[in-house]
C-alpha cells in the first residue's frame, strides 16, 4: 500500500477516526487530538501496517484504542478492568441528554462494544477484533451493555420526570 | 430489533449532539523523501579521505654520499682541514669506538 492510499483511508476515516479517539480518552478533547496524532504519525511511519484494506476501520479503531490506553496509563488515569467492572450507580442527577455521562457509567468494555455497535455500525465480531477478545466474549459485554444502558437510559428518565 | 429501538434513538441523539463537535483538520504530513545522494556523497568522501590519509609516504633517502671535514693539526702546529667524500654507511662509526682507540 502507498502513501497516496494510505492518506486516502485516513482522510475518508477522519471524523470517525476522531470522534473514537475522544470515546476512548474518556471524551476528552484535547488527549483525544494528541492520540489521534500519534496514531496517524504511527501509520505515516510505518510503524502499523494494514495488510487488508477491507480492515481498514477495524485496523484503524484497534491502534486509537490502544494508543488513548498508552496515553490513559502515562496520564494515570486509565481505569483498570477490575474497578471498572461495576455499574456505578447514579448517585447524582444526570441529564438524560447528556449521553456522555450516560455511557461513562457503563463498565470500559460495554463501553466501548456498545459505541462500535451502536455508534459506528460496526458488526460484534468487528469490535471484538478492535479488543482483541474472542467472538463469545465481545457478545457478553453487548448483552450486558445493552441491558444497563437501558437501565441508566430508564433512571436518568425517571430522575427527570420526578425532578419536575 | 424492537429491543434495540430505544438504544438506536439515544444514540441517534448522541450523534446529532456530535455534530456539533470541532472536529480538527486533517494534519497534512510532508513525505521526506529520502535522498540517496546525501549518503552516497558521505561515503565518497570518506572512501576518499581515507585514501588520502594512507597514501604511502616517500621515505627519505639516504645520501650517497657524505663529506667529512676534519680540522686537523699539521707538522708545524697549524689547523689544516681535510676533507673526505665517503659512502653514508661507510662512514657509520659505533658510539663506542672511540674506546677501542683512546684506550
Amino acid at each position: 500500500m502507498n502513501r497516496t492510499q494510505l492518506d486516502l483511508i485516513l482522510k475518508t476515516y477522519h471524523r470517525e477516526a476522531y470522534i473514537w479517539a475522544r470515546q476512548c480518552c474518556a471524551f476528552d478533547d484535547e488527549l483525544a487530538k494528541d492520540v489521534l496524532q500519534q496514531v496517524y504519525l504511527k501509520i505515516l511511519e510505518g510503524k502499523a501496517k494494514l495488510k487488508e484494506v477491507e480492515k481498514a476501520k477495524t485496523w484503524l479503531f484497534s491502534i486509537i484504542r490502544y494508543s488513548a490506553i498508552d496515553q490513559l496509563r502515562k496520564q494515570g488515569k486509565l481505569i483498570s478492568l477490575d474497578e471498572s467492572y461495576e455499574v456505578e450507580d447514579l448517585k447524582e442527577e444526570i441529564d438524560q441528554t447528556d449521553y456522555q455521562a450516560i455511557i461513562q457509567l457503563l463498565p470500559k468494555m460495554q463501553q466501548e462494544v456498545i459505541l462500535m455497535v451502536f455508534y459506528h455500525q460496526m458488526t460484534i465480531e468487528q469490535s471484538a477484533e478492535v479488543l482483541q477478545i474472542g467472538l463469545g466474549t465481545a457478545r457478553t459485554h453487548y448483552d450486558r451493555g445493552k441491558k444497563k444502558l437501558k437501565e441508566l437510559i430508564t433512571k436518568t428518565q425517571t430522575q427527570e420526570y420526578h425532578g419536575r | 430489533m424492537e429491543d434495540n429501538a430505544e438504544l438506536k434513538r439515544f444514540f441517534e441523539n448522541m450523534k446529532e449532539k456530535d455534530q456539533e463537535l470541532n472536529i480538527p483538520p486533517f494534519p497534512s504530513y510532508k513525505t521526506r523523501k529520502f535522498n540517496f545522494w546525501i549518503p552516497a556523497g558521505i561515503a565518497a568522501s570518506l572512501i576518499l579521505a581515507g585514501l588520502i590519509m594512507h597514501e604511502p609516504q616517500p621515505l627519505p633517502e639516504a645520501p650517497n654520499e657524505v663529506l667529512i671535514i676534519t680540522l686537523q693539526q699539521g707538522e708545524n702546529n697549524e689547523q689544516e682541514f681535510t676533507i673526505e667524500e665517503k659512502a653514508y654507511l661507510d662512514v657509520w662509526e659505533s658510539p663506542t669506538s672511540s674506546l677501542l682507540t683512546d684506550y
